[in-house]
């Protein structure tokens, strides 16, 4: 949707003047009814601003940066740190990028533009939307109860038969952890990769296409050297997007992670991610310093998540020229 | 002038890689919703399922009664709080929203959006929990109000985007003034928009659950008093998958139905009701 | 159809317990029973998971009777049920370790708090291992510690099978399952360990929440059950009314005489009698001698303020914990917990006699203590 269609339209001095006493007080009120709702919004991000910061404080002001580097989060002798969970998040998500972006480009790039199975491309659009409606909780269930059986008696084994001479794949698989985690994560935001990607590689000029093929490519070739160069800026804020949906996804997670304080380099390790340690400890923790950290921990996600957001909505925004709604 | 094979059967292999890539990203829907229909049903018929609250092990019968209310008020009073509010920052924005106010507020809502929805349940539990001394349904509603603002906010300003401003030049050479052409004419054009995404606010409300684990708190008794804490079926699902207890978990996977039906639905509707307007 | 048969009776008992018996008091002037009726009020707590299924079969009783009264209890975990009680969240806590002094004196003082016991219970070692019936495995404070500290990490460890002759233990990793969150059982547990493995006890010590050498976590006794029965190969510390309402296996342990016990409530019962004089500041029961003690035995604690803000809501609280430690017992045997004794339940009684509104105590001053 290009910022041009809703034009100011200006009523005409004529029209203007005609009603300037009698309704120009409905204007006026409406008019303020409508910023004060825009100044809601304003007042609601302070508020958040607020509760999320100053409880935080007592954290900050003890651990200062150092809170990024320490391992230890010990509620007995009051020391905490951030790393082991944000080791956790960071891991899953990439986990889940790396599986979502080959397979979320690829199908991206048959709804956009393919024209076999044009058919198929409407149910199949559907499908993959549908998915992401699906709330988080279902696909924790789900995967609680059928994927991590899955993984611990097929999935997992098969990988340490294969590669487990890699330290990614050592250790007694349970089913839980890094693996399973970043795999839902993979799951859950799959669709949003797909519909951003497809989106942007429908935004790339018909006559770009045209001419490449006409010039004798194939489609392969005009994929690789016109479409994916030509989309590029936006492909990544795709991923970027992508990503940020996995960094703050708390509750599949949760479920899977196996809710351990620990860095470990295999994948079948159960670890903890950024918002898991503050769904499962934030009702329990005692004390301002451990409350704190929990915010800290909070702040720390929410500033990750508004960045790479803002970053991929800057890219995708730039690509595709408007400023077209993306909720 | 054939091409050289090579190229050909890069061409062939990419073509069936996009096709593989496509069924894959289809396969994890199809079975979620396989999974949670054959596990799930037999709970919807259990005895009681619809009409009771938890029973204690060992005792007969019991259900969900009590987060199905629990879902059905929560999410309606949010919606009583976000729906005007964030229609009124829509019609803001599209019919005023022009200039650096617009451009903030459209920020802030796009930051909403992507923010991590336990954000919303440390909201909701500093700012009403810890003020009124109790969990309570009111305070997961507010956390899911401003969960679901920046969503119904984002689609009436789109909707209203769509309606062709030469209905609102009409309008004003008609003699109405901006007001009344906005609220008169150019909303109910844009209803449809407006309605569609609020009942998609509506549907991912009913399905969140980090913003209530700190909020809502959950009750094992059905009841409907806002200042008490209150179940939901996104709790009790959370809840229930981590017991040892079968018709516990069975029950879980049937709400987790239930919820499934409601975001099916939700999503059918609005893009029936889109397909129509393109029309 | 056994399950089937227990289950129906149980649920008959509960019904059949409810409506029959009264909460009584005695009328002053002809020496009878007095009902206690409760105010009108909704009651919510929060805390522990260790006695969870017997604050549900009781609060759903109580509800049958006195349907005025609902009690709505969130199994939270211990740390959190005193977190929720100190912010003023909940009408009361629970714990299956009393507030030590730094929470109360968040709290307001140990003055301002009122904690009586609950229930007793045990804590079973269930683990997952196919070939291995239950009761099969036998566990010493050795192993124990061992497995939990990480020195044991498989179970074929000769160390276990000097303990288990004639049972085949398989070449299977062990899956440590413990506690996530802030736990009253863990606490049990670990106090437990500090008793009998002075390894434990310098390298780890006891508390709701400590620095694990190995294992995964689950949030509450439910879901580490869940997690054991999920898990081939894994063992955790659960109470033991998880155990045994989902059939899972769990280990014959050797209590502090060297007898191999498999817990039990009558096990709970017998390590409680070794400790006549238990109070909030001194509740530990674990190790207990006895023949047959279960060396992983607790009691379970509820807290309330003793000053109630709100004279109705405080009047409901204390009638419906008299009833739960008087009449309200009678459902717990059903839930595999022990009774509490008769020591106890006067102190309870006494206890809940302190808690004021405006001034005025709550319980009605003839309410029964049992001889």
């Amino acid at each position: 949707m290009s910022r041009g269609t809703a034009e100011r339209v200006v009523p005409t001095p004529l029209v203007a003047a005609s009603h300037q006493r009698r309704f120009v007080l409905g204007d006026r009120i409406f008019r303020a009814m409508a910023y004060a709702a825009a100044l809601l919004v304003m007042v609601i991000a302070v508020i958040f601003l607020i509760a999320l910061v100053i409880p935080a404080l007592p954290a900050i002001t003890r651990f200062g940066l150092g809170f990024f580097a320490t391992r230890t989060w010990d509620p007995v002798r009051n020391e905490f740190g951030a790393l082991t969970p944000i080791y956790g998040t960071l891991v899953t998500s990439a986990i889940a990028l790396l599986i979502a972006f080959p397979i979320g480009l690829g199908a991206a790039l048959f709804l956009a533009e393919d024209a076999r199975l044009r058919l198929l491309r409407g149910p199949l659009s559907f499908l993959i939307e549908l998915l992401a409606g699906i709330p988080s909780v279902v696909i924790g269930l789900w995967a609680f109860f059928t994927l991590t059986p899955l993984m611990r008696n097929n999935v997992d084994p098969f990988l340490q038969h294969a590669l487990g001479f890699l330290p990614l794949f050592r250790g007694t698989p349970s089913g839980y952890g890094f693996l399973t985690a970043g795999l839902v994560l993979a799951i859950m935001v799959l669709p949003i990769m797909i519909a951003l990607s497809r989106d942007v590689i429908r935004a790339v000029p018909r006559e770009l296409r045209e001419a490449s093929l006409a010039l004798g490519a194939t489609n392969a070739e005009t994929i690789w050297s016109v479409i994916l160069p030509y989309a590029r800026v936006g492909i990544t804020g795709a991923v970027l997007l992508s990503l940020g949906r996995a960094l703050g996804e708390t509750i599949a997670v949760t479920m899977v992670i196996g809710n351990t304080m620990q860095i470990s380099t295999s994948l079948f390790a159960t670890g903890y991610t950024l918002p898991s340690v503050i769904a499962n400890e934030f009702t329990e923790a005692n004390g301002t310093l451990y409350l704190g950290s929990l915010f800290y921990l909070g702040v720390v996600l929410v500033l990750i998540t508004i960045a790479v957001n803002v970053l991929a909505r800057l890219l995708i925004w730039r690509f595709s020229g408007s400023g077209r709604a993306m909720a | 002038m054939s091409l050289p094979l090579v190229r050909i059967l890069v061409d062939r292999v990419v073509g069936a890689l996009v096709v593989l890539c496509v069924m894959v990203a289809a396969i994890p829907v199809l079975v979620l919703f396989l999974f949670v229909i054959i596990k799930g049903f037999p709970g919807l018929l259990t005895p009681g399922f619809f009409t009771d609250p938890p029973h204690p092990q060992g005792v007969p019968g019991g259900g969900v009664l009590n987060a199905i209310i629990g879902t059905l008020e929560i999410v309606g009073i949010g919606s009583l709080l976000a729906v005007p509010v964030g229609a009124l920052i829509g019609i803001f924005l599209s019919e005023y929203g022009r200039n650096q106010v617009g451009d903030t507020v459209r920020f802030i809502s796009d930051v909403l959006t992507g923010l991590p929805s336990i954000a919303f349940g440390i909201f909701g539990y500093t700012v009403v929990v810890l003020t009124t001394h109790h969990f309570s349904a009111l305070s997961a509603s507010i956390a899911l109000a401003v969960l679901m603002l920046p969503v119904i906010l984002r689609a009436t300003e789109t909707a209203l985007l769509l309606i062709p401003n030469s209905l609102r030049e009409a309008g004003l050479a008609l003699g109405a003034p901006r007001w009344r052409v906005t609220l008169e004419i150019v909303v109910p054009a844009a209803l449809g928009g407006i309605v569609t995404g609020a009942l998609l606010a509506m549907a991912r409300a009913a399905g969140e659950t980090a913003p209530l684990l700190f909020t809502a708190f959950g009750n094992d008794i059905v009841q409907t008093n806002p200042q008490q804490p209150i179940g939901a079926l996104a709790l009790t699902i959370y809840r229930n998958a981590l017991l040892p207890y079968h018709n516990l978990q069975d029950q879980a996977w049937a709400a987790a139905l239930l919820l499934v039906i409601l975001v099916a639905t939700t999503n059918i509707l609005a893009r029936v009701y889109v397909r129509r307007m393109q029309r | 159809m056994k399950r089937v048969l227990i289950a129906l009776s149980v649920g008959a008992s509960v019904l059949l317990a409810a409506c029959g018996g009264t909460s009584v008091a005695n009328n002053p002037s002809t020496g009878g029973p007095v009902a206690i009726t409760p105010p009108a009020a909704a009651l919510t707590g929060a805390g522990a998971t260790f006695p969870g299924p017997f604050y549900d079969a009781a609060r759903f009783a109580y509800n049958l009777k006195f349907s005025q009264v609902t009690v709505n209890y969130q199994a939270v975990g211990s740390g959190a049920g005193i977190q929720q009680l100190t912010k003023k969240l909940v009408d009361f806590g629970a714990s299956d370790v009393p507030m030590n002094p730094t929470e109360l004196t968040a709290a307001g003082g140990s003055d301002a708090v009122v904690q009586i016991a609950s229930t007793l219970g045990t804590e079973s070692l269930a683990y997952n291992l196919p070939g291995v019936s239950n009761g099969q495995l036998k566990l010493t404070p050795k192993t124990i510690a061992g497995i939990f500290l990480g020195t044991i990490k498989n179970w074929n460890d000769p160390a276990l099978a000097a303990d288990n002759s004639g049972v085949s233990l398989p070449n299977q990793a062990i899956t440590v399952v413990h506690r996530s969150d802030g736990s009253g059982t863990t606490y049990i547990f670990t106090d437990y360990l500090s008793t009998v493995s002075s390894d434990w006890k310098s390298k780890v010590g006891k508390g709701k929440s400590v620095s694990w050498p190995v294992g995964q976590g689950a949030s509450g006794n439910a879901a580490v059950a869940t997690r054991i029965t999920q898990t081939p190969g894994a063992i955790g510390y659960v109470e033991l009314a998880y155990v045994l309402q989902t059939n899972m296996t769990q280990a014959s342990l050797q209590n502090h005489d060297g007898q191999f016990v498999i817990p039990s409530p009558d096990g709970a019962t017998a390590a409680a009698s070794q400790f006549p004089a238990v109070s909030p500041t001194q509740f530990s029961i674990v190790d207990a001698p006895g023949q047959k003690s279960a060396p992983i035995s607790g009691y379970s604690w509820l807290m309330l303020y003793k000053d109630q803000a709100d004279k109705t809501k405080g009047t409901a609280l204390v009638d419906y914990l008299d009833w739960l430690v008087t009449d309200g017992q009678s459902y717990a045997t059903n839930v595999h917990y022990a009774k509490l004794p008769t020591n106890m339940v006067k102190a309870d009684i006494i206890s809940l006699k302190t808690v004021t509104s405006g001034g005025a105590a709550l319980l009605p001053s003839n309410a029964p203590a049992p001889s």
